[in-house]
This record gives C-alpha cells, sequence and structure tokens, in this order.
C-alpha cells in the first residue's frame, strides 16, 4: 500500500514560490504597492498543508510475467490464453465496482471515502512469474493458467454482488 | 477452491465488510436506492448478470485445465 505525504516536498516548493514572489514584486513594484503587499502575504505563508494523495484511490499493483522458452523443439503447442482472459475479466470488475459505486453514492467526499475504503481492503498486491523451459521435445502441449488470478476474480465479483444486494438491485 | 462452504465463509465475510465501511461512513444503503432509476437498476443488474456469466465461464475452465 503506497500512502504518498507530501510534507517533506512542501518545504522545496514554498521556497520556490518565494523566490518567484520576491522576483515578481520586484519587477511590479512600481506599478501597485497594494498587489505586492497581497503577493507577499500569499506567498510566504509558511503553513504548508498537508495533503494526501488521491493516486491511492484505485491502487492495485498486480505483475504477471510468462516467460516460454522452446528449444530444439517441434509441434510444441502453447496455450496462454485463459491467463489473458482472466486479466481482461478483472479489469472488468474492477470497472464495475468503481461504476456501481459512482452512480449509488455519487462524486462527493462520502462516496470517495466509501470507494477509499473498500479498495484498500480488497486491495491485493501480487505477482506471478512463470518460466517454461522446453528443450529437445517433440508434441508436446502446455496450457498455463494463473491461480491468483482466478481467486482475485472471484473476491472482486463477490464484493460486486455484495454491493448490488445492498443497493437492491438483485 | 471449489468447496462450496469456503466460498459461503467468504461470502459472508465481504458482506459483512461492506457494511462496516458504509456504517463507518455514515451511508445508508435505504438512501442509496433512492439514487437509483429503475433504467440504471436495470443496466447496472444485466451487467453484473453478464461478469457472473464470464467468472463461471472462466472457473469452469481454469478447473478443467487442472484437471487434466
Amino acid at each position: 500500500m503506497a500512502v504518498y505525504r507530501s510534507s517533506r516536498d512542501m518545504n522545496n516548493y514554498t521556497e520556490v514560490h518565494h523566490d518567484c514572489a520576491n522576483n515578481f514584486s520586484e519587477k511590479r513594484k512600481h506599478e501597485s504597492s497594494n498587489e505586492s503587499r497581497f503577493d507577499y502575504n500569499f506567498y510566504n505563508n509558511d503553513d504548508g498543508t498537508v495533503s494526501q494523495d488521491g493516486g491511492e484511490y484505485a491502487y492495485l499493483e498486480q505483475e504477471s510475467a510468462e516467460l516460454i522458452w522452446v528449444k530444439e523443439s517441434c509441434d510444441i503447442t502453447i496455450n496462454t490464453t485463459n491467463t489473458q482472459v482472466g486479466v481482461s475479466l478483472q479489469a472488468g470488475l474492477q470497472l464495475a465496482i468503481a461504476l456501481v459505486l459512482r452512480i449509488t453514492i455519487g462524486d462527493s467526499d462520502q462516496g470517495e471515502a466509501v470507494a477509499q475504503d473498500l479498495i484498500q481492503q480488497f486491495d491485493m498486491t501480487q505477482s506471478n512469474r512463470q518460466k517454461i523451459y522446453i528443450y529437445n521435445t517433440k508434441d508436446a502441449t502446455v496450457t498455463t493458467t494463473d491461480t491468483d488470478l482466478a481467486i482475485n476474480i472471484q473476491v472482486l465479483l463477490q464484493l460486486l454482488l455484495a454491493l448490488i444486494v445492498i443497493v437492491d438491485i438483485l | 477452491m471449489s468447496d462450496v462452504s469456503k466460498q459461503q465463509v467468504s461470502e459472508k465475510v465481504v458482506d459483512l465488510m461492506v457494511d462496516s465501511i458504509f456504517r463507518k461512513n455514515g451511508i445508508k444503503p435505504d438512501e442509496l436506492k433512492k439514487n437509483l432509476s429503475d433504467e440504471q437498476k436495470q443496466m447496472l443488474k444485466e451487467m453484473v448478470e453478464d461478469l457472473k456469466e464470464q467468472v463461471d465461464q472462466f472457473n469452469k475452465r481454469n478447473t478443467e485445465l487442472t484437471d487434466e
């Protein structure tokens, strides 16, 4: 889970603006004294606000890497379709969950808080690496599946169904 | 994976969790129902049923492949 806090960067950020403000007010000094005072107050305010990055909202990390190496062989059939179907199915489910939340709770802060909580609870990080090495073989069939993905999809479907039942659609 | 009892348990866990998150954020399910028009309900229902069908097919194919 990545929680981004920008309090450390905030110092640099303020300083840059501080310099800008000085240059800016020097240039404008002769034009209007009121305006430069406003700039001074505005840019020299050191009360930094700590904000939480919205990137956390739908943070879901997934890595699926397949390496298939066929060497000195013939008539090898390799089937990875099911894994690919699973990945797109998972994306579809995530989209549907976001959609249901958006429509029912709306775009309010409250809705965003619920979405964040839900995604956090069901956040999963997974990494799946498969290496298949075929050497000196004839007439073999290889089919790859991804068990992690299958479980993920099951959980996401249950979450979607739970939401749907709560808002009385099913 | 194919244990029916296992699935039912996790279904309850998910229900409970969603309920508690709604409670925590002060959202009442009754109010949510009002936000939906019948048309939207129908569309969402179709979407979910479609996805459920796809997931079932995916699982079926997965178990078939591992059983081979």
